[in-house]
């Protein structure tokens, strides 16, 4: 089969030269070309591959959608055109070139952003219905459906730098456990259960307040089973707290608040502060981030330009890297849920793996940001995906097969302080100018 | 006949030492007679027989008896009489005594007598009448064997050789013997007796000495071998390298030309021809038709001084018609272009150059701007950073106070005091988050509420007590007066004058302004805990520019705007002046060694002065064009910093020794650039993180920079 004319470069790149390829996809049958091999034009790019891609499926099945489509050869995305690729991998044009093909990623703008009063400084999208965000005005929200606000949680006297959804395998999918962190030195827990009431916001009290920061808290994390949270803070201490057991307590007090909430303010406020269940010291500076995947591990980064992997139970450090920046964010995930992907001082997100032995080299680096990384988050399911938000306004999707970014948000006008996932397809941003932005239809198998 | 011969003899014998007469000689041998004039005219004197002298066969008759001749013949006297007494003992019988018997004297003695000489008688014998030349022509044209006649002087008579004689001396002419029988190559015969007689001169036995090897040789062989194991004698020499020289190398520096003397300069070389002189250059070296157009835009030294061509063969290149003027005009330049030798020391520059550290490995020092703090309406005066690195205040002469979050260039807090900021300050205790501003006349300690509530609390009561003190203090001291500022919730000190600068001790409880028209009342300490003011300083020489705690030890710095005095605080007195050697001080920055002061001056310079090492300063980094503003040490890094009105931020790397024999190493880093200039000012401070290796830079633009590693 010949497809000089189909292939999308036209009649007049017949003399180019043709590369024999094979299509294969672990996609659906519906999307799945006939596997027999295929000449095309060696000056394809991968637009003209999902064109004949997709005339191919239309060959096959008549009611087929034209979408985009990404190209795999060997692992790797192609972003040149087929010959120069070949050529910079020294892949030979002579056998039969096996493409993957998969979903190509289009983010969709959303329609309308979520206006807040200050700065967006906390996005969390665990909840697939829900979002919840922080702000500098120190409420955080909840967003049904990242389009109305539901509930406010107001509480802390300071910006809100850290909220986050302790989804606890007790919890159901609507009664919420929220933990939130602030530059007031405290963290507060908030419990509420998903009302159906959609006309006005709902204004929910903390049922704990915890001290014991010295300084601002810069980030939390909680246990994978819900029952533990950790922070990092300013003052370059890590606290985990229980909030398994203070939540009866914490009930209790609720209650007891309520019913002394004319006394005086002091009083009532001793009796639901809760401190910490310990304590890990070992940084030097302020702890940016905090990430707590398995029940046995912490790993935190520091602006002390330092990477270090805590073991819970002992409390010890198990594992220090210095990578030589200031690091503002850090997440775990990746093949087998063990690369570390930080960003911070400098525009490149560097993704290390700490299985390899003797080196700290990032074993990839991305550097197209082109200021400080704010956020980074890996994609939950997929072992290759992750993004990276910076504060030169823009929301990356990266993608470990290659070098350039596979997506770039930049509806931001100021910087982009937190980025997260938000059901898996989507990309939920905040940043200075006040706006929690949602790009959809970011699917990845 | 036998005389004659013996004359002839004497004859050959003169010929053998003059080559003239012996030429003659020959000419009358060989020739015939009536073919050469000369000849004739030796014949003719022979036939005639005059008593000329001897020379005559060969000299003029002009010129008798030269001392050469005579000299010749004084020679042949004794050859005469070899051959006289050869011949005698040869061939005695056959020879016939000579009619004359002078014997051997010079002839010349006779030349002017009427007789030659004496014969055997004792009588004289008369000279014969000498035939004029043409009688002795003809007489000669009629004998035929003229040719063989020859005129013997001593007897004054004519001699005729025979045939044989002849013989004899064309054979001896020839270099062969006289006689034609004699064999000068006759088989040798051995008149040796070679055998043995039987009767040796010695019976003794052979000697065992014949037998036995050398010792000798032994000792020579060994000498050898030794030397060889030694490797004083080498058998395989290098080969000599074929001796190649450099057809075209400039001869001007070899090193045959040196010993010609100090003055040889050789001229110049002409230039050498290249292929595009060629008579069929290749195509590359012609130009086209359009580029010789070209040629005539070109000013007349610029064109090219030969056009390429293309020839046939080598037959048909014209005659080169520059030829004549070029050879003038090398002419020329070789004689009337002075040739002076250049005296050029052949350094790399590079070497010149200090060896410094690379850059790379002096990371981490701030290279790139990646934060703006952005709001001030106005140019941003000061900044300072917060202890713990969190926060950072700055002041603006748009008599704002801003306070930002480093970490998202956040502004938190503004306080609008009204007058334009000098200078801004935090406290350096952690748990003491307040600001002393210095606004106009006043001073403002100032409590930015980022402490949490205990810290809070102690700092109303540090900044509350003060309420019912400031009518006390002002009416004790007029000075400075402490005034609550209901306004803003602060203390205000009233100075007298326009304060410029305010500075913290380390504990957080002094803080020193200064007063730059405040003459005997410029530099005050204040304490904040007992709102108490003292003047320690009564007489300052020069106008007060700045002054700062020493970081560790009691020890205060002031500078002026000549010289940096420093003095210790307990003792008080003046421990040391440094000399700064610059125009006019603008600002000082004392290392967190505390050992080592950098001064920043208006004319551009900076002064690094090692307090052990001398009160001159140990190095001046000339780097910005315009003033420096401000100058800055890292609290843990290595690094320092300057900035200037030229809108640029310099950080150097300055290590300190512990070592006191090791010099600080200074090392220029980086230039950060990035501010716009705005009313000639460029930026108008700059400050270290104090946990980051991170500058931040505050513009005359309004905006405050970060620059990050």
């Amino acid at each position: 089969m010949d497809f000089g004319v189909a292939g999308g470069a036209g009649g007049s790149e017949e003399a180019a030269r043709r590369v024999r390829v094979r299509f294969t996809t672990k996609l659906g049958p519906p999307l799945r070309v006939p596997s027999a091999p295929l000449a095309v034009p060696s000056n394809l790019t991968r637009m003209g591959l999902s064109e004949i891609v997709n005339l191919l499926l239309e060959n096959t099945c008549a009611e087929h959608e034209t979408q985009p489509f990404d190209f795999l050869i060997d692992g790797e995305l192609i972003r040149l055109p087929l010959e120069e690729f070949l050529l910079a991998k020294g892949i030979s044009a002579e056998k039969v070139l096996e493409i993957e093909y998969i979903k190509a990623v289009a983010p969709r703008k959303q329609q309308d952003p979520c206006l807040h009063d200050d700065w967006v400084s906390s996005v969390d999208g665990s909840n697939p219905s829900y979002i919840l965000t922080g702000c500098y005005d120190g409420i955080a929200r909840l967003w049904k459906g990242g389009a109305a606000c539901t509930h406010i949680l107001a509480g802390h006297s300071g910006a809100i730098t850290s909220a986050h959804i302790i989804n606890g395998k007790v919890e159901s999918e609507n009664r919420f456990h929220i933990a939130t962190g602030s530059k007031d030195r405290t963290l507060r827990l908030w419990k509420f259960d998903d009302a159906e009431h959609l006309e006005h916001p709902v204004n929910i009290r903390e049922y704990k307040i915890l001290q014991g920061h010295t300084s601002s808290v810069q980030s939390i994390s909680s246990d994978p089973s819900g029952d533990m949270i950790c922070s990092g803070s300013w003052d370059s201490s890590i606290k985990l707290w229980d909030v398994k057991n203070s939540e009866v307590q914490g009930d209790t007090v609720s209650i007891k608040k309520r019913k002394l909430v004319s006394d005086t303010a002091n009083h009532v406020e001793s009796q639901f502060e809760g401190v910490a269940a310990s304590t890990l010291v070992g940084h030097s500076q302020s702890v940016s981030s905090i990430v707590w995947p398995e029940r046995e591990t912490i790993y935190s980064a520091s602006w002390d330009h330092s990477v270090r992997q805590w073991d819970v139970p002992t409390g010890q450090e198990m594992w220090n890297m210095a990578c030589g920046k200031v690091l503002n964010c850090l997440d775990i995930g990746g093949e087998s849920s063990a690369l570390i992907a930080a960003g911070g001082s400098d525009p490149i997100l560097r993704i290390w793996d700490p299985r390899k032995p003797g080196t700290l080299a990032p074993v990839f680096q991305f550097s197209t940001h082109s200021s400080w990384i704010s956020a980074c988050k890996w994609h939950c399911k997929s072992w290759f995906h992750l993004l990276s938000a910076s504060y030169d306004g823009k929301v990356m999707l990266w993608d470990l097969r290659t070098a350039w970014p596979l997506a770039i948000v930049d509806s931001h006008k100021e910087k982009v302080l937190c980025a997260d996932w938000w059901k898996n397809d989507s990309v939920i941003s905040g940043g200075a100018d006040s706006k929690l932005l949602i790009c959809s239809g970011v699917s990845i198998q | 006949m036998v005389a004659a011969a013996a004359a002839a003899a004497a004859a050959m014998g003169k010929s053998r030492r003059s080559s003239k007469n012996s030429d003659r000689l020959e000419q009358e041998i060989d020739e015939k007679p009536a073919a050469n004039g000369d000849v004739e005219e030796a014949s003719d004197r022979d036939e005639e027989s005059q008593p000329s002298d001897a020379a005559s066969l060969s000299e003029d008759e002009g010129s008798p008896g030269s001392p050469v001749d005579s000299e010749e013949d004084n020679w042949d006297v004794s050859d005469d009489e070899d051959h006289r007494s050869g011949e005698e003992s040869d061939s005695s019988e056959e020879e016939v005594p000579s009619r004359n018997t002078i014997g051997d004297v010079p002839l010349e003695w006779y030349k002017d007598e009427e007789h030659i000489g004496y014969d055997v008688a004792g009588r004289k014998i008369k000279k014969q009448a000498r035939r004029d030349r043409i009688e002795s022509f003809l007489a000669g044209v009629d004998d035929a064997k003229n040719w063989r006649k020859i005129y013997d002087e001593y007897n004054d008579e004519e001699v005729e050789l025979t045939k044989e004689e002849v013989k004899i001396i064309s054979r001896m002419l020839k270099g062969k013997t006289p006689h034609a029988g004699v064999d000068p190559y006759a088989p040798y015969v051995d008149w040796f007796v070679w055998d043995d007689k039987g009767h040796p001169l010695s019976n003794a036995p052979e000697p065992k000495r014949r037998f036995v090897p050398s010792k000798w040789e032994q000792k020579k062989v060994v000498q050898y071998v030794r030397a060889i194991r030694k490797g004083l004698i080498k058998f395989d020499k290098p080969k000599e390298e074929p001796h190649v020289y450099l057809l075209w190398g400039d001869d001007s520096s070899a090193a045959e030309n040196k010993r010609h003397g100090l003055s040889y300069i050789p001229a110049p070389k002409p230039k050498l021809a290249g292929h595009e002189e060629s008579y069929n250059p290749s195509v590359e070296y012609i130009p086209t038709q359009e580029e010789i157009n070209s040629y005539q835009l070109m000013y007349e030294e610029d064109r090219p001084k030969f056009i390429p061509r293309r020839f046939e063969s080598l037959r048909s290149v014209p005659a080169y018609e520059k030829a004549l003027k070029e050879n003038f005009d090398r002419c020329l330049d070789l004689y009337l272009c002075p040739r002076t030798r250049k005296k050029r020391i052949n350094i790399d520059p590079e070497s010149l150059k200090p060896k410094l550290p690379s850059r790379k490995d002096l990371r981490p020092y701030p290279r790139t701007c990646y934060l703006e703090y952005r709001g001030h309406t106005g140019p941003v005066k000061t900044i300072s950073i917060d202890i713990s690195g969190q926060w950072m205040a700055s002041g603006s002469f748009d008599g704002t106070v801003r306070v930002w979050e480093i970490e998202t260039s956040r502004c938190l807090r503004v306080w609008n005091v009204g007058e334009a900021i000098k200078h801004i300050s935090w406290n350096p205790l952690p748990e003491l988050p307040v600001l002393a501003i210095s606004a106009g006349h006043d001073v403002l300690i100032l409590d930015t509420g980022l402490g949490n509530a205990e810290e809070q609390a102690r700092i109303n009561e540090l900044l509350h007590v003060e309420e019912s003190k400031p009518e006390e203090d002002g009416g004790s001291t007029p000075v400075v007066s402490w005034v609550r500022d209901e306004k803003y919730d602060c203390i205000r000190l009233k100075h007298l004058k326009a304060v410029t600068t305010v500075e913290w001790h380390r504990k957080g409880d002094y803080f020193t302004t200064v007063v730059p028209s405040g003459d005997s009342r410029a530099i005050l300490i204040h304490q904040l805990s007992k709102k108490h003011t003292q003047n320690p300083f009564k007489k300052l020489h020069g106008l007060p520019v700045s002054a700062v705690f020493h970081p560790t030890r009691s020890i205060f710095f002031i500078s002026t705007k000549k010289n940096i005095r420093v003095y210790d605080l307990l003792k008080q007195k003046l421990v040391k002046k440094l000399e700064t050697g610059v125009r006019e001080v603008s600002s000082i920055a004392i290392h967190p060694g505390g050992d080592n002061v950098i001064v920043g001056s208006k004319d551009g310079k900076m002064c690094w002065f090692d307090m052990d090492l001398s009160s001159k300063s140990y190095k001046t980094l000339k780097a910005h064009p315009k003033d420096i503003t401000n100058v800055a040490f890292h609290r843990s890094y290595p690094l320092f910093a300057s900035c200037s009105d030229d809108c640029t931020a310099y950080v150097f790397h300055g290590m300190v020794y512990s070592d006191l024999n090791q010099n600080p190493l200074i090392v220029p880093l980086e230039i950060l650039r990035g501010h716009t200039s705005s009313d000639g000012r460029g930026v108008l401070d700059c400050k270290f993180h104090p946990r980051q290796p991170w500058l931040f830079t505050a513009g005359a633009d309004s905006i405050i920079k970060l620059y990050c590693h």
